[in-house]
């Protein structure tokens, strides 16, 4: 283990040209000499964004499987003319209760409850396992309630339609109303992406070395906390602004043929 | 059942909110083979629902629909298939508006009817043709006038070589100069032998094309005949009044 590095330490191998500077903008690189340069300190943040990606990745596609099924009975269920089947009705109400429960509660508690009573990981593959079942099921909640609002908002004869071409009812669904609603709930969706990718933050709790873990080790390690901190800060930033800009192309694509 | 008859609904009985709205309250008619029939009546007299519940958009409350000699209403009936051979038009259009026109017309045929991309192609750019939208085939349907809107829907149905046509208020939705080219093509289908039923308020197709019109009021049907007679002489008191105040 190598001990605290110092600013009069490190200013006497320092370069010559930083000599020259003036002490306080000395003091600023060294700072950031310490924060990313000494002992390859930059790896906990690259590490730490892997496991942020795939974290977030993982957890979106979990989300938008379970929020599409979800949506997709609760809106059968309340699209029925005649009094639904004891099935989709038990199912109906199962998903209630999940988006009423997930919804209801802090996600931080949620981490708590799924790292420390349920799932009780052990090692880095099974903390991040956890980190993405929970994140992907807490997400589900949420896009679930954004897909049943776009499959809602198509026009009852869209599906009237198909279904007096002969189309079934899942045919209808899959080649008329869904693709029409998922060019609606698009931008919601992106905003729920967004707002996943922040709150990935919050898996510190179950001790995953995220992102978020990386600039609290190197503050511990560096006895700073300004530059870590700013700069987790803009890591998030540039990533949301990033993921902001795709989402925005991506839009505009679907838009270019009609409405 | 004489073959002839198409369809035949026995005691059509349709109702809201336990028995207080009747929407239709034993309704029993026939449409044969060939035959055009034009319903008409009063907002709310339950010509639409009539209609609709042909083809079980409408699940009536109770009685039967025979189609084809094949009692719908029966629970183990597979509607979707008879659906095929029941076509749809609707005041709204209800193009598919993500899909270009031709989409909309190949759709179904290439996933019910088992057709090739091909074959679903000629067949619908034959129809678009008859229409007169032969260059819109890649258009989408926002870029169409009303007209040009309710012409593909009609295309839309005639690409599952339907043996019956419903349409519920064809032109009711459409700018008055545009009512003409679509009833064009309606008669133009009349003419081939096409078996329709036809709820609108065009009393002039009634009197031209119709074989026999039909005439409800308060969900039941008070007067049928042919145009000549129901138009000149009325029997009944509310088709006198209704004749009157729109002609």
């Amino acid at each position: 283990m190598m001990a605290v590095l110092t600013f009069a330490k490190w200013i006497v191998d320092a370069p010559g040209w930083i000599l020259s500077l003036p002490e306080g903008l000395q003091r600023l690189i060294f700072q950031f000499y310490q924060v990313f340069i000494y002992e390859n300190r930059w790896k906990f943040f690259t590490d730490g964004l892997a496991t942020t990606f795939i974290v977030t990745i993982g957890a979106l596609v979990i989300g938008v499987i379970i929020g599409m099924i979800v949506a997709l009975i609760r809106s059968t269920h309340d699209s029925q003319s005649k009094k639904p089947n004891i099935v989709l009705r038990i199912l109906n109400v199962i998903c209630k209760i999940y988006v009423t429960v997930l919804r209801g509660t802090p996600l931080m508690v949620q981490l708590l409850i799924m790292g420390f009573v349920i799932m009780v990981p052990k090692g880095n593959f099974e903390t991040m396992l956890c980190a993405v079942i929970t994140l992907g099921i807490n997400s589900g909640a949420y896009v679930a309630e954004i897909a049943r609002s776009g499959i809602m908002s198509i026009n009852a004869g869209q599906m009237e339609a198909g279904r007096s071409l002969g189309l079934n009812f899942a045919q209808t669904m899959w080649h008329i109303i869904l693709p029409q609603a998922l060019k609606n709930i698009l931008p919601a969706l992106g905003n729920e992406l967004i707002a996943l990718l922040k709150e990935t933050s919050l898996v510190t709790v179950i001790a995953l070395q995220d992102v978020t873990k990386a600039a609290q080790v190197i503050v511990s390690k560096a006895y700073t906390a300004v530059i870590p901190y700013i700069s987790l800060a803009l890591i998030y930033l540039v990533l949301v602004m990033i993921l902001t800009k795709l989402l925005a192309i991506l839009e505009r694509r679907m838009r270019k043929n009609e409405r | 059942m004489s073959d002839n008859v198409i369809i035949r609904t026995i005691d059509l009985k349709k109702h809201y909110k336990g028995d207080e709205i009747r929407a239709l309250d034993g309704v029993s008619a026939e449409i044969r083979r060939g035959e055009v029939v034009v319903v008409i009546g009063p907002s709310g007299s339950g010509k639409s629902t009539f209609l609709r519940s042909l083809n079980l958009l409408e699940l009536p409350t109770s009685g039967s629909i025979f189609f084809e000699d094949v009692d719908i209403t029966d629970s183990k009936v597979n509607i979707n298939l008879h659906r095929q051979k029941m076509g749809m038009v609707f005041q709204q259009f209800n193009l598919f508006p993500h899909m270009t026109v031709l989409k909309n017309l190949t759709l179904a045929p290439m996933k019910l009817l088992k057709k090739s991309k091909e074959e679903a192609e000629k067949k619908a750019m034959e129809l678009l043709e008859r229409v007169g939208l032969k260059d819109r085939a890649e258009a989408y349907p926002e870029q169409l006038s009303g007209g040009q809107k309710q012409r593909v829907a009609i295309c839309r149905a005639l690409c599952m070589n339907p043996d019956v046509m419903l349409f519920d208020e064809p032109t009711s939705a459409l700018d008055p100069e545009m009512v003409g080219e679509v009833l064009d093509v309606m008669k133009s289908l009349a003419k081939e032998g096409m078996t329709m039923v036809v709820v609108t308020h065009e009393m002039g197709f009634a009197k031209d094309v119709a074989d026999r019109v039909i005439f409800m009021c308060d969900g039941k049907i008070v007067e049928e005949g042919i145009p000549d007679d129901f138009f000149t002489n009325p029997k009944d008191e509310r088709a006198k009044q209704f004749l009157k105040s729109i002609l």
